[in-house]
């Protein structure tokens, strides 16, 4: 081998070929994610959400077991009070802990609570603090259009709302079958596994684009906390009190997104739409047509934001 | 701030009027004085045993990033308390209120009401000085005229470039007509033209008899409008003075001078006789296309070795078409002083 | 071989409002200075340049990609692989450490994971951000900021550097040691340089030539030596001692007296002066005559006379 030398500290040249802009898009989300896991209150927002999983998981088995162990008319001690068997078993009921259609629809509907401040602080953290520090001329000067920008920050935000949601739900339908009979369990609810993914994909899509959107809006924690709130309790609350309070038609319920969503994954699902609680509620195609409205609205408005960002000054 | 002769006003007087309206202070107590002045931030020393007199004209300010250069500047204004020592204007403790309306502070950040116009913005200013409402219009019309940006003040602040962001800054710091006037980094950012003219609002400043106490980090810039330099480094004063006076104090830094004469390498020869002189190097034409080949002469004592010089060149009839020090710049002495390591 | 920039009649409006007239430039690869007032066009020059927008009417190319079509075109990733950019903004991702910022940056580029990790911890070796490479970026200083900014528009080796104030915030320890990197980037290395920038002195410092943009105008470009103007019977004086004798001295001898500025003076001198005289008139007058250097027009004068206050 020759002797050679080299200077540590030089200047090299480099030579490669470049991909194209979807593997940018990737990296990105891939930063992004980084980013979030590092935040603390992102890990205490995934125990909150782990515990409703557990609540389920655990639920879930306990409505089998109890059935199978005890007779209705037993009291347990849950340290020194008396819960009737009963009454556990109505609650189990009414969450309809079964492995079928409305076990997924509750747990999506109820991880739902948790995912919201999840995606407030991911918004803020991702796309607010890009226009908060002027870091977007730092990805828009780069072989990239707006959409891959976008859309790696909608991978991002996705991977979350899917490892809060869908990831789970899978869990549960694996457990479901193996408490009851796997053989004919996973076969005949192989639908059901297509309708979680069917959920997941809606929530993915749109929660993370509204997310982004919401991000740009107002780009720090706080308010995005603020106006998802406001979407998905306030909303809800007024759409509530119209039908039910007010009598007016059950349109007025598509106003709550969460509820929307719901529906939608509903559908994906197979359900019955008078198995759906609470009653009355919109038509399924309703629901789908105000979420593609408010996909609509998003993308108008990002096509407008993003065209506008100045990255020289 | 209180003025006692704020609701004594009928007629808008000039500001200069006004100003001597105060019952005067002291002129003998220094306008602003630094006595053993020392400040933590926690376990974080920002300055240490700091003196610093100051008595008018422009003074610049230069140091790395960190090197105190704000801690003074607050504490000047007495936004900061130091933890040791005193800091006076004009004999009254810079934190005492009485102290503030001799001194107008023009902050480095940009934080402005951003939906006001340039005009509210200083009005507002005015009556948080305490003056009311007419006082405050007819201030407020003083200083913008002032610094230049009374047809521009009715923008709002969102649109202005960051030069007239600097001076509704300024116009601001004037309203009460202080003493002393101190700026951190308003040179920062400007365009050449905004600068140009920044400078000569500066100027015209001292002129009228203000001290203006500027940091910057543009020493060309500053060069051009003072020679006179507080040099901070690591939280104290490496030096002050004019900056020659600086430059000859180095002694331990031989200075560096390029010379261009008919013929360098016969005065090469005579340079090298000169007991000051402790390198001579013939160099590369100053420039592409430069006419002649130039030496760069290393030598102690520089006012010694000018002399000499001067001298040589009459004796032996020299046609010298440059003389120029090397190091005589605000930025090679800054360089010295901070050790050359470039590092901050 | 490409000019690096080569602009045709390029007009660019926005509304009613015209932000470039007609620019027609040619540029060999090289180390340009970007010069202009607030407003006079210089950031819709590069949006251009960086294919961000297109312009309104006129043709041009930046090396062999041409500019034009809409910002999201094949084209013009094309041409932004061919630029690193520096914005002036902060630009950093908190949160991100030196080196994930870097290969991020380079994967943007598209540039291969590994090699993209790979090239950033070799660009910021080389610009001495070895020790500070793992911490985070919000809590770099100014000069390290400045400088893995640097390094982001670095990364994938890029022909053409395109720096928006590079030197904003920094120290004069620092900016020294930024302006000799982007000079011997394009010295050493084969890069060209386009520096935007306020600091006229940057330019001096880095570039051989300049084009300064005024009202959306290109109102001056070549080569900075032969853009200023010689001027043979000036000269900048600077003299220590007791000078009112030599002042008078100088003028009884037809010397004028332009500009006094704190000791630094500005004389034209008479046809047929000799410089001999500045010193017999400093020794009859007991004064040393500490600096003497022609006084060609700077820059920064250039800047002033052809743009206007």
């Amino acid at each position: 081998m020759q002797a050679q030398t080299d200077t540590l500290l030089r200047y090299r040249p480099w030579r490669g070929t470049f991909r194209g802009p979807l593997s940018a898009s990737f990296a990105m989300a891939r930063a992004s994610v980084k980013l979030l896991l590092r935040r603390r209150l992102m890990w205490g927002l995934f125990a909150l959400g782990l515990l409703v999983f557990l609540f389920f998981f655990y639920a879930q088995y306990l409505a089998v077991w109890i059935p199978n162990q005890l007779t209705s008319s037993d009291t347990l001690r849950v340290g020194v009070v008396p819960v009737k068997v009963n009454d556990l078993t109505k609650l189990l009921e009414r969450l309809s802990l079964n492995g079928s259609v409305h076990t997924f629809g509750n747990f999506f509907w109820f991880q739902g609570y948790v995912l919201i401040i999840v995606l407030a602080l991911a918004g803020s953290v991702l796309v607010g603090n890009d226009f908060f520090h002027g870091s977007l001329p730092f990805y828009l000067s780069k072989p990239i259009g707006r959409w891959h920008y976008v859309l790696g920050k909608c991978l991002a935000i996705g991977f979350f709302v899917n490892l809060m949601t869908t990831l789970p739900a899978l869990f549960l339908w694996l457990q479901a079958g193996l408490l009851y009979d796997w053989k004919t369990y996973y076969v005949d609810n192989l639908d059901l596994l297509a309708g979680i993914l069917g959920y997941g994909l809606v929530l993915t899509s749109v929660l993370s684009l509204l997310a982004v959107t919401t991000a740009i809006l107002v780009r720090q924690t706080v308010p995005m906390v603020m106006i998802w709130m406001g979407v998905f309790v306030l909303l809800r609350m007024m759409s509530n009190w119209l039908v039910d309070g007010l009598n007016q038609p059950a349109e007025w319920k598509l106003l709550d997104l969460w509820n929307d969503l719901y529906l939608c994954g509903l559908w994906c699902l197979g359900a019955a739409p008078e198995t759906i609680r609470p009653q009355p509620q919109p038509e399924f195609w309703q629901a789908w047509a105000t979420i593609a409205g408010v996909c609509l609205a998003c993308m108008l408005y990002l096509r407008k934001r993003i065209q506008a960002v100045d990255i020289v000054s | 701030m209180n003025f006692p002769e704020s609701n004594m006003l009928l007629q808008p007087p000039s500001l200069e009027d006004v100003h001597h309206r105060h019952t005067p202070p002291p002129l003998a107590e220094p306008l602003l004085l630094f006595e053993h002045v020392s400040k933590w931030y926690g376990p974080v020393l920002a300055m240490n045993q700091v003196t610093l007199e100051l008595n008018g004209g422009i003074t610049g300010l230069v140091g790395a990033n960190g090197a105190g250069k704000s801690t003074l500047l607050r504490m000047a204004n007495g936004q900061l308390k130091p933890t040791l020592g005193r800091v006076r204007v004009r004999g009254i403790d810079a934190w005492h209120w009485h102290a503030r309306r001799l001194v107008g502070y023009c902050p480095d950040a940009d934080a402005f009401y951003e939906d006001h116009s340039g005009r509210k913005f200083v009005w507002t200013m005015a009556r948080l000085c305490g003056f009311d409402r007419s006082e405050s219009t007819w201030r407020t019309e003083a200083v913008l005229e002032r610094v230049g940006m009374a047809e521009r003040a009715d923008r709002k602040l969102r649109g202005y470039s960051k030069g007239m962001r600097q001076r509704i800054k300024l116009a601001q710091a004037l309203l009460h007509d202080p003493e002393l006037l101190i700026l951190d980094e308003p040179l920062s950012g400007i365009d050449p033209i905004g600068r140009q003219e920044l400078l000569e609002v500066f100027r015209s400043l001292a002129s009228q008899g203000k001290c203006l106490l500027i940091s910057s980090h543009e020493l060309e810039a500053l060069e051009k409008l003072t020679n006179h330099v507080v040099i901070m480094a690591r939280g104290r004063i490496a030096a002050v003075g004019t900056l020659q006076q600086i430059r000859d104090l180095l002694d331990n830094h031989p200075v560096s001078v390029r010379i261009e004469v008919g013929c360098p390498r016969e005065l090469a020869r005579l340079l090298l006789a000169m007991q000051e002189v402790i390198a001579v190097e013939v160099d590369r034409p100053a420039r592409p296309g430069g006419e002649s080949i130039s030496l760069v002469v290393k030598a102690h004592h520089p006012k010694r070795f000018f002399e000499r010089f001067g001298e040589l060149v009459i004796e032996e009839q020299m046609d010298v078409h440059r003389l120029e020090p090397l190091d005589e710049s605000a930025h090679a002495i800054l360089g010295y002083l901070l050790g050359g390591s470039g590092k901050t | 071989m490409h000019n690096l920039i080569q602009l045709e009649s390029i007009t660019r409006t926005f509304g009613a409002f015209t932000a470039l007239h007609d620019i027609t430039l040619a540029l060999p690869p090289g180390r340009v200075g970007l010069l202009g007032p607030n407003g006079a066009g210089k950031s819709t020059l590069l949006k251009i340049l960086m294919g961000l927008i297109p312009p309104s009417s006129g043709s041009g190319r930046v090396l062999e990609e041409s500019l034009g079509g809409d910002r999201d075109s094949q084209g013009n990733w094309r041409l932004r692989r061919l630029i690193g950019f520096m914005p002036e903004t902060d630009a950093l991702v908190p949160g991100l450490s030196g080196i994930e910022y870097v290969a991020l940056a380079g994967e943007l580029y598209g540039m291969p994971r590994r090699e993209a990790q790979r090239r950033a911890h070799e660009v910021l070796s080389y610009l001495e951000l070895e020790e500070a490479r793992y911490r985070r970026v919000e809590e770099y200083s100014m000069g390290m900021k400045q400088r893995v900014k640097l390094a982001q528009a670095l990364v994938h080796d890029p022909p053409v550097l395109l720096l928006d104030e590079p030197t904003s915030g920094l120290d004069p320890a620092g900016r020294d040691a930024m302006l000799r990197l982007v000079r011997t980037l394009g010295t050493d290395h084969g890069k060209s340089v386009l520096l935007s920038t306020h600091l006229l002195a940057d330019v001096e410092a880095v570039c051989e030539r300049v084009v300064i943009l005024a009202g959306g105008r290109i109102c001056h470009q070549g080569l900075v030596r032969d853009l200023c103007e010689r001027r043979q019977d000036r000269f900048r004086l600077r003299v220590q001692g007791d000078t009112a004798g030599f002042r008078e001295g100088l003028l009884a001898n037809g010397v004028a007296l332009l500009a006094d500025e704190d000791g630094d003076w500005r004389v034209a001198v008479p046809s047929g002066w000799a410089n001999l005289s500045f010193f017999q008139l400093a020794t009859t007058n007991r004064v040393v005559i500490r600096s003497l250097v022609r006084d060609d027009e700077t820059l920064e004068e250039l800047f002033l006379r052809t743009v206007g206050v």
